[in-house]
């Protein structure tokens, strides 16, 4: 049986304009509404650093506190099936701290694996269209909650790769140490890609099916993992030792993990070139689904999906379709939005459980 | 407000490894506080540290200075330890994360450091030349390499492994992925046991 993840209490101190907010969330959906500005994504960045210990918004954890205060306390309840635990994530002097039931964790990232959180804002819709690096890092955090390891391949992968990198740059291609890093290089990539491999395999059916209830349903997306080096290490190693030249120069390596793609295709053409604006949407959504059902069975635990100010991005019959998705998949869904009056429309799925809060300045009140 | 030779204490506290300022100036009242012989103690063996202990000359291990001899460490001089078993590791740390298992029966070579492009570090820094005299010089027969299962320590123990092949010794790798975050100083005797005991043979 898959087991639900659940937020069922939040109390934030100092994260931007939340001062001191508690809420009771202990609904299927939990729609914050206000005007922009008012600190409803403040709500979702509380949540989300609940749950990783890291915010989606700013790298660093100093941004994410009131100004002119020096710590911020994100606490919450959470129900993992029938299991409750208190989580607690603490921002002071640029570091973070999180603990369960008030114990350590043995690792930030092993916090973070423990709660997944699937999250959807404006800042993801280039997802499709743009560089290949954001469906990269897309893959990789699929892969941090479906894999064991977690990131393990992706950092041993890139501190061998920036090491290699360094040598060349500093100390020539002839450098005594070259041949240690480089067969490090492919070993950590060969791992990484496997990684990768596992990831958008857990991924891609899940997509290309929800793809067809959010676009027309006779258009194919097909998703594929494209991998730049080969996959036996002699043939990458020799690749590699023949590419020291060139590659000191570029910058990095010609082949490798960090040259990889997610490739898309709407009916066989690359959706980069022919997807309209709103088949990238679709597509984008279709994406998220994926990451949804791929957390789902390598973990047995549904993850939390928060969804930031998406009635602008969307609109109302792509809205309701993805709802009609969410609210079969029973995962708990966080939303923001800046028109409340969509709320009684059924946009937000006809949820038998709902809480409406709205934010003004800060200061939320339940409606 | 606090005088000026209780704040100087705080700061030197405050650069211990996991002590922040709220910490050391408790340590501080603590000691002002508690019975006078105890910061008096302290400050002796602080002072007497330094003066006394150093590193074993011949693995770098902490040692016992002896008036004008090289030091050398208790395991140096452990004639039960077979002397033809080396086990070669990154930091002291890691030779006492070894030594708590009880398993190692042979003795070992401190490298003080790993290879990191990153951090500037490169093959001239590594005590390389010191390590071929003490395998040449004492008849070592068998190699283990016990750098932390790092990218820096894999890399390192990599090196090491080409760079000591021709001197036609048994080389064996610790069995790696054992302590999470690569650091063998946290590892406990069993995990460590385990490592040491599940070493892969390295072709030559
Ligand atoms: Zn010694």
């Amino acid at each position: 049986m898959v087991r639900r993840l659940s937020v069922e209490q939040l109390s934030v101190t100092n994260i931007r304009n939340l001062r001191s907010v508690t809420l009771n969330t202990s609904a299927d959906v939990v729609v914050f509404a206000g005007r922009n500005g008012s600190g409803k994504t403040s709500l979702l960045e509380a949540l989300y650093l609940l749950c990783t210990s890291k915010s989606f918004r700013a790298p660093r954890p100093a941004e994410s506190i009131t100004h002119g205060q020096t710590e911020a306390v994100v606490r919450g309840r959470l129900l993992d099936g029938t299991v409750g635990r208190e989580q607690r994530v603490l921002l002071r002097d640029g570091v973070r701290s999180a603990r369960f039931d008030d114990k350590r964790p043995p690792s930030l990232a092993a916090y973070a694996q423990a709660s997944p959180v699937v999250i959807f804002h404006p800042g993801d819709l280039p997802l499709t269209m743009g560089p290949a690096q954001g469906r990269r890092q897309f893959l990789d955090r699929v892969a941090f909650y479906t894999t064991p390891n977690g990131t393990k391949a992706l950092d041993d992968y890139t501190r061998a790769h920036r090491a290699r990198q360094k040598l060349l740059e500093t100390r020539g291609v002839d450098a005594p140490d070259i041949d240690p890093w480089e067969a490090l290089v492919a070993r950590h990539g060969l791992e990484l890609m496997q990684t990768r491999q596992h990831a958008a395999a857990a991924l891609i059916d899940a997509t290309e099916h929800a793809f067809t209830q959010f676009a027309a349903p006779q258009l194919v997306l097909r998703g594929r993992y494209v991998p730049t080096a080969p996959d036996d290490e002699d043939s990458y190693l020799t690749m590699l030792q023949n590419s020291r030249v060139g590659d000191s120069h570029r910058g990095s390596a010609c082949i490798g993990p960090h040259r990889d793609d997610l490739e898309l295709t709407l009916d066989g053409q690359p959706l980069r070139q022919v997807g309209s604006q709103g088949q990238h949407r679709a597509a984008v959504l279709a994406l998220k689904n994926g990451e949804i059902t791929a957390i789902e069975r390598a973990r047995g635990t549904k993850p939390i999906l928060l969804l930031d100010d998406v009635s602008s991005e969307l609109d109302a019959e792509r809205l309701r379709a993805f709802f009609s998705f969410v609210q079969r998949e029973q995962v708990q869904v966080f939303l923001t939005t800046t028109r409340p009056e969509w709320i009684e429309t059924g946009a937000f799925g006809e949820a038998s459980s709902r809480h409406n809060f709205e934010v003004d300045h800060g200061v939320i009140t339940r409606i | 407000m606090l005088p000026d030779r209780v704040r100087t204490l705080i700061q030197l506290l405050s650069r211990l490894p996991g002590v922040g300022e709220k910490t050391a100036q408790r340590y501080v009242l603590f000691m002002l506080t508690t019975d006078s012989d105890y910061g008096a103690q302290m400050g002796q063996e602080l002072i007497a540290l330094r003066e006394n202990i150093g590193h074993c000359s011949l693995c770098g291990n902490l040692a016992e200075r002896g008036g004008s001899d090289e030091p050398i460490c208790s395991i140096c001089t452990d004639h039960k330890r077979d002397p033809h078993l080396l086990c070669v590791v990154a930091r002291v740390q890691d030779l006492m994360a070894i030594e708590r298992t009880g398993a190692m029966r042979g003795r070992y070579f401190v490298l003080g450091k790993l290879l990191s492009p990153l951090e500037g570090v490169h093959p001239e820094e590594l005590p390389i030349e010191r390590l071929k005299d003490r395998i040449a010089s004492q008849n070592i027969t068998e190699i283990i390499l016990a750098t932390p299962p790092s990218v820096d320590g894999e890399a390192t123990a990599l090196y090491l492994r080409r760079e000591l092949a021709p001197m036609g010794i048994t080389m064996s790798r610790i069995a790696s992925g054992v302590p999470h975050g690569g650091e063998l100083e946290y590892a406990d005797p069993i995990t460590m046991g385990r490592a040491l005991a599940g070493r892969q043979r390295l072709s030559r």
